[in-house]
């Protein structure tokens, strides 16, 4: 999928306020509401996105994370919850309840699911879109966060730039002892430590000397909030409020103890299933369009042949 | 000066924590019993554990902290962060408890709070953001923040051996207690005996070796560290600055 692609993620480029919102509202449904059919819409659009995303590395993390992790999630939830009215079998005098294994699985695809959205989550909101969301909300805790993430790489520099002092004035990390080698170790750690404090005031008066935290100063973002976005906005709210009208009506609804009981498809309910679906797979879509569209550009490039650059300001 | 201030952020969190701790968080539980049919325990414990670290954010926020204290933070957010990273093939061995210990003795409980909750975040950054970040957040907060009061209560003392020791206990009683809570309430339907007794059972050797790695980490780090930080509060009058504002 990934050598076919034609572009980056068309979901990724929408406003943070997009991304975040269908997380959030992804993600609650997930873990709140642990009906078959919208874990499973839920399990199979992040299995597919999170593919779209990551590639040949989601499969081999599915394969080999999230299976093993779902299977013990299945099989717990039955050894301990005897709960049920359908009684399979006994295993050492304990029963093994229908209701409970359909619980089990129930709970495995949730737990699956809620990884698998958290791989797209990593991979679509990056931390400056993060920081983008919540600078105005929490300005103090988003401004530590930006520079934590700033300092990380810039003290593994700088513990480059120490290791190599330290081994001109003849402290080698890779020569002596063991005990030798980790006390050269420990004090260049000693230096950067204080270092970063040092540098950290100088930092902090720079900021200071430049007005950080006087009235009317604005911040620096580059997302746009355009009529995409504003269209996804609402579409988003729709679905969603449609998914929450039908939950309040029980019209949605099941029950797994004492015994399983699940909400009679009728065409109310199978509206909010395709609310859900849609909500769902609405990255995909936008991908699946944006495909379609650099396709018959393309095209178009192709068929007008040497009429020069005429296809590029499309 | 200085105590009068942080009595008066002390009682503004005493406030926003009784607001969340009244309304809030029973509101949370009625609402999973009325419309989840009292089976959903992973979100309404996930709810409650977001609503126990808003009151931390909402203080340090609203006390609008100048630019020195909040680089210094920011410094041992990255410390932390830095050091998980350096340690991530060795399961569970970790620095961050240390540091976020250190945090709380040096720059106070609050401090010790915003830290500890920083480096749970931004090292998923780079580890993963998932299902789990508010539980470390909140486990390393809470870790940092009853350092720091402990400390200035006068019960705990900033000397090596009693800081490691309350390390040891605070990274397997704290911090592995709650995030076995978290895998009982995401993995199982109902509260079970067994089914806590066993996940607790499973975690014992991965706390152990965090525990005995953090009871290392301090060892090593604790004097140094809080020497270098006592010093720069020295150095540039850092308590002075926090009182001026």
């Amino acid at each position: 999928m990934r050598a076919t692609k034609l572009h980056a993620d068309a979901f990724s480029g929408c406003n943070p306020i997009v991304n975040f919102m269908y997380f959030a509202f992804v993600l609650g449904i997930t873990i709140f509401f642990l009906h078959p059919v919208l874990l499973g819409i839920s399990f199979v659009s992040g299995m597919v996105y999170s593919i779209y995303l990551n590639g040949g590395k989601a499969v081999k993390f599915n394969l080999a994370f999230l299976l093993p992790l779902m299977v013990a999630a299945a099989v717990i939830n039955p050894a301990f919850n005897h709960q049920g009215v359908t009684i399979l079998t006994y295993v050492r005098m304990n029963p093994i309840t229908l209701e409970s294994i359909l619980y089990g699985i129930a709970a495995a695809v949730m737990i699956g699911s809620v990884i698998l959205w958290f791989s797209c989550y990593n991979a679509v909101m990056t931390s400056d879109k993060f920081l983008y969301l919540f600078g105005r909300i929490i300005p103090a805790l988003s401004l530590i966060i930006s520079m934590a993430l700033r300092f990380v790489p810039r003290y593994k520099a700088q513990i480059k730039r120490i290791t190599n002092a330290q081994r001109g004035i003849g402290r080698d990390v890779s020569s002596g002892n063991v005990i030798v080698r980790i006390r050269s170790g420990l004090s260049i750690l000693s230096i950067l430590v204080t270092w970063a404090l040092e540098n950290a005031i100088e930092t902090a008066d720079s900021m200071k000397s430049r007005g950080y935290g006087l009235k009317g100063r604005t911040a620096y973002s580059n997302f746009r909030f355009d009529f995409r976005d504003r269209i996804l906005v609402v579409a988003m709210l729709l679905f969603f409020a449609g998914i929450i009208a039908s939950i309040a009506l029980h019209r949605l609804s099941v029950l797994y103890f004492p015994a399983f009981v699940i909400n009679v498809p009728d065409g109310f309910v199978l509206v909010a299933y395709a609310e859900y679906l849609i909500i769902c797979t609405l990255p995909l879509m936008l991908d699946i369009r944006e495909d379609l569209i650099w396709r018959t550009l393309r095209l178009k490039i192709v068929s007008s042949g040497n009429k020069s650059s005429n296809g590029a300001d499309v | 000066m200085q105590t009068s201030e942080t009595k008066v952020t002390g009682q503004k969190r005493t406030i926003v924590a009784a607001v969340m701790i009244l309304f809030c968080i029973p509101l949370t539980i009625a609402i999973g019993i009325l419309f989840l049919n009292d089976r959903s325990y992973y979100p309404i414990s996930l709810m409650i554990i977001l609503f126990a670290t808003l009151p931390f954010a909402m203080v340090f926020e609203s006390r609008k902290p100048q630019a020195r204290e909040l680089v210094i933070i920011a410094v041992l957010v990255a410390i932390a962060v830095a050091g998980r990273t350096a340690f991530f093939m060795v399961p569970q061995v970790k620095p961050v408890i240390a540091i976020v210990i250190i945090a709380g003795v040096s720059l106070g409980a609050e401090s010790g709070f915003i830290v500890g909750a920083l480096t749970g975040f931004v090292s998923n950054f780079i580890f993963g953001q998932g299902p789990w970040t508010p539980w470390q957040m909140f486990a390393f907060g809470i870790i940092g923040f009853l350092a720091g009061l402990l400390f200035s209560k006068g019960i705990l003392s900033g000397k090596t051996l009693p800081l490691s020791i309350f390390g040891g206990l605070a990274a397997f009683m704290i911090y592995g207690l709650l995030l076995d809570t978290a895998a009982v309430m995401m993995f199982t339907s109902t509260w079970t005996k067994a089914s806590i007794l066993s996940t607790y059972m499973l975690g014992v050797p991965f706390n152990l070796i965090h525990g005995a790695s953090t009871i290392l980490f301090l060892l090593i780090l604790s004097r140094p560290m809080t020497e270098k930080l006592t010093r720069i509060k020295k150095k540039y009058g850092l308590v002075e600055e926090r009182n001026d504002s």
